[in-house]
């Protein structure tokens, strides 16, 4: 089904973010990149996919705060969604190691707006 | 698992430095009810509330405390954490300052499916357009929004859709304007690479109102990023069908296509952006004839910027009304500003118009860093102007600004504190248009560089007081006489830091000096005897072998020789070098 008809329009729209899976969402506009969310985005990817969690990692646009870019957004279920910020590999596998696995949001790195 | 959340930032309780008093003797309170195995306290990076001392907030119940005192955390937790109560005393409202129209989808969805555009509203303002409303009926959705031109101008958008609906021709054509060059503005290369469904959503829709078969987007080849992400959204859209023949289901045609552009800042000029995508020298041309009249290939053409673009599916889903309540009497709707040089939070911001220039810097910036204060705020890029600090409480509209002798431009922002020297700011700004200058029209070509090299003198201690009076004589001939607006408004910043910072410039022509220590012509380094420790490091990195002394007597700089490199003020590490 590839074509997008009237009626597909009109059974779609106000479904973001009622998807009940949970994911990570990367920064990755030119501002992100050049600050180095590829590298974070495939270390997190990478990792997923070797501890075989069931999280999905996707790449979006840019969320605006440029000042602490690379930007990591995480939803997953019982825990406040957060954004953190300054991602660096370290801080990649923290959020791996913390957030998804013990779910506990880390310390020194969440970005409120 | 945890059971709830608290966020706290960890300063000290002045909220100035980094310490973690507050998180222990948060712990501390905690333990004491035997609630820290339930409850965490996260210690946050940014808490996005500034100068209200120490800040708590408790996001599920969306509780904020302001300036939380070290007796109050007994409360916070016995009170709110344990009863939900809520402490009257330490509770603020958080306005939000932003609102995301343009940036609704960017960072939310991913910028290369079609499908989570579709989820989040995508298309639907198009089956509106479509299956609903008339051309006629479309332009007058978007005059009654009130939406103006977000690309510099503030030119109604329904006029210009209105002439090229108007105007009888074989064929149409609509532009995206994409060649965004203003110094330190990126609002444009951001909605293309996070959210390209709404820009070309947008254009279909122009395309419509106007009777255009054809679009064209002309982004700049330095924004590789986003050219493949609009090149994958035009594929993804005509697999999907919504470009291409019959147009879910109507007789309406449209097809989209991306011309590059070289990087030339005066081919952002509409004049000079058709003869570039027709394959010409992109130079402007004198108007009228209008583009909407007869633009690319002789045709009624609608130029319309990317932010302009990316508004008009939201205003035909939510209705011309909704986006009307939005902003201020002559200013509908939002403005994108990056906002960038001395602030802490530098970033992309989406604010409603009429926000005043100190919500958007102090609340939404987190003012300047280091705490320094405030000098002016620039807007508007080379064609714009400074705004002195004494007017910060400005409402941020397309009339104040031109009032105070700037402009809303297409949404830089640059705030300026008391180390920047505004002869310098008219200067940086001014060699840019020189720079980019086509030379077609001599006003811009020769009038922009005789300017320059007056401001150069002036920099540089050569300067003359009559040289003022030419500045100005040479600013009136370039804003009457130049062929296209990157001349007209070349002279602006010049023009509004003579008017705001007259006193600066007088400093620099009569006493040779530069109160902001920032034109390195005009400053005299010299060794300052009681804090040197003389370890000769001044004397290692000197590349002209100015400083001359020993351990013993000290050292001096002969100002003969010394050119002003400022290498030996950057090395000490006693401050003993002083530049006045």
């Amino acid at each position: 089904m590839k074509k997008i008809t009237k009626q597909l329009l009109e059974s779609a729209g106000g479904k973001a973010g009622d998807s009940k899976k949970d994911w990570i969402k990367v920064g990755m506009s030119t501002c992100g990149i050049a600050a180095g969310a590829q590298k974070v985005y495939d270390i997190l990817t990478q990792e997923i996919k070797r501890r075989g969690l069931d999280i999905e990692v996707k790449k979006t646009g840019c969320l605006g705060a440029c000042y602490v870019e690379p930007l990591v957004e995480v939803c997953l279920k019982g825990v406040p969604r957060v954004v953190y910020g300054n991602v660096d590999e370290k801080t990649a596998m923290g959020i791996i190691d913390k957030h998804i696995c013990s779910k506990r949001i880390m310390n020194d790195h969440v970005i409120l707006r | 698992m945890y059971k709830k959340t608290v966020f706290i930032k960890d300063t000290n309780f002045q909220g100035l430095g980094q310490t973690k008093e507050l998180y222990n003797k948060f712990l501390e309170a905690l333990r004491k009810k035997n609630l820290q195995d339930k409850i965490q306290i996260v210690r946050v990076a940014d808490m996005g509330v500034y100068s209200k001392g120490f800040v708590v907030r408790i996001p599920d119940e969306g509780i904020l405390y302001c300036n939380v005192k070290i007796e109050d955390l007994k409360n916070i937790v016995s009170k709110t954490l344990v009863n939900g109560q809520i402490i009257k005393g330490l509770q603020c409202d958080r306005v939000e300052k932003q609102l995301r129209i343009v940036l609704r989808n960017c960072g939310v969805i991913d910028p290369e499916s079609i499908l989570d555009y579709v989820d989040c509203d995508g298309y639907q303002g198009l089956k509106k357009v479509l299956l609903d409303l008339d051309p006629l009926g479309v332009i007058n959705q978007i005059k009654l929004s009130g939406l103006r031109g977000r690309g510099g101008g503030g030119f109604p958008t329904w006029m210009k859709w209105n002439f090229a609906q108007k105007t009888q021709a074989d064929e149409k054509y609509i532009i995206c304007n994409a060649d965004e060059g203003d110094p330190g503005a990126y609002m444009d290369r951001s909605v293309l690479e996070g959210d390209p469904h709404s820009v070309i959503e947008g254009m279909i829709i122009g395309g419509y109102a106007i009777g255009a078969r054809k679009g064209y987007f002309y982004i700049r080849a330095e924004y590789p990023l986003a050219i493949e992400r609009i090149q994958n959204a035009i594929n993804q859209a005509r697999d999907y069908g919504l470009l291409g023949q019959n147009i879910l289901g109507t007789d309406f045609n449209f097809d989209l296509e991306i011309r590059l552009g070289a990087g030339a800042f005066v081919c952002g000029e509409e004049t000079a952006l058709i003869a570039s995508i027709e394959g010409k020298r992109g130079t402007p041309s004198p108007r009228p004839p209008y583009p909407s009249v007869k633009g690319l290939w002789g045709k009624p053409t609608v130029i319309n910027n990317v932010e302009t673009l990316a508004n008009i599916p939201y205003i035909l889903l939510k209705g011309p009304k909704f986006f009307a309540k939005i902003g201020t009497k002559d200013s509908k709707g939002t403005k994108v500003f990056s906002l960038t040089g001395k602030v802490k939070n530098s970033g992309l911001i989406e604010v409603p118009m009429g926000i005043t220039l100190k919500d958007i810097v102090y609340d939404i910036g987190g003012g300047l860093i280091d705490n320094k204060q405030l000098k002016a705020i620039q807007t508007g890029g080379p064609s714009g102007g400074v705004i002195p600090a004494k007017y910060i409480d400005t409402p941020v509209d397309y009339d104040n600004l031109s009032k105070l002798g700037s402009i809303m431009g297409s949404g830089g922002m640059i705030v300026i504190d008391q180390t920047d020297c505004v002869v310098d700011i008219a200067k940086f700004y001014l060699k840019f248009c020189v720079d980019e200058s086509c030379g077609k029209c001599a006003p811009c070509r020769i009038g922009g560089s005789q300017m320059l090299d007056i401001l150069i003198n002036i920099t540089e201690g050569r300067g003359k007081l009559e040289d003022i009076d030419k500045l100005k004589r040479i600013s009136t001939a370039m804003q009457k006489a130049s062929l296209c607006g990157l001349g007209q408004t070349a002279p602006n910043p010049v023009i509004s830091t003579l008017t705001y910072f007259f006193d600066e410039y007088k400093e620099h022509i009569e006493n040779k000096k530069c109160p902001a220590h920032k034109c390195q012509e005009l400053l005299d380094y010299k060794v300052i005897e009681e804090k040197c420790k003389r370890c000769g490091g001044c004397v290692r990195v000197c590349p002209t072998g100015a400083i001359s002394g020993n351990r013993e007597d000290g050292y001096k700089i002969d100002l003969v020789k010394c050119i002003k490199c400022g290498k030996c003020f950057e090395v000490c590490r006693f401050a003993a070098i002083s530049k006045e």
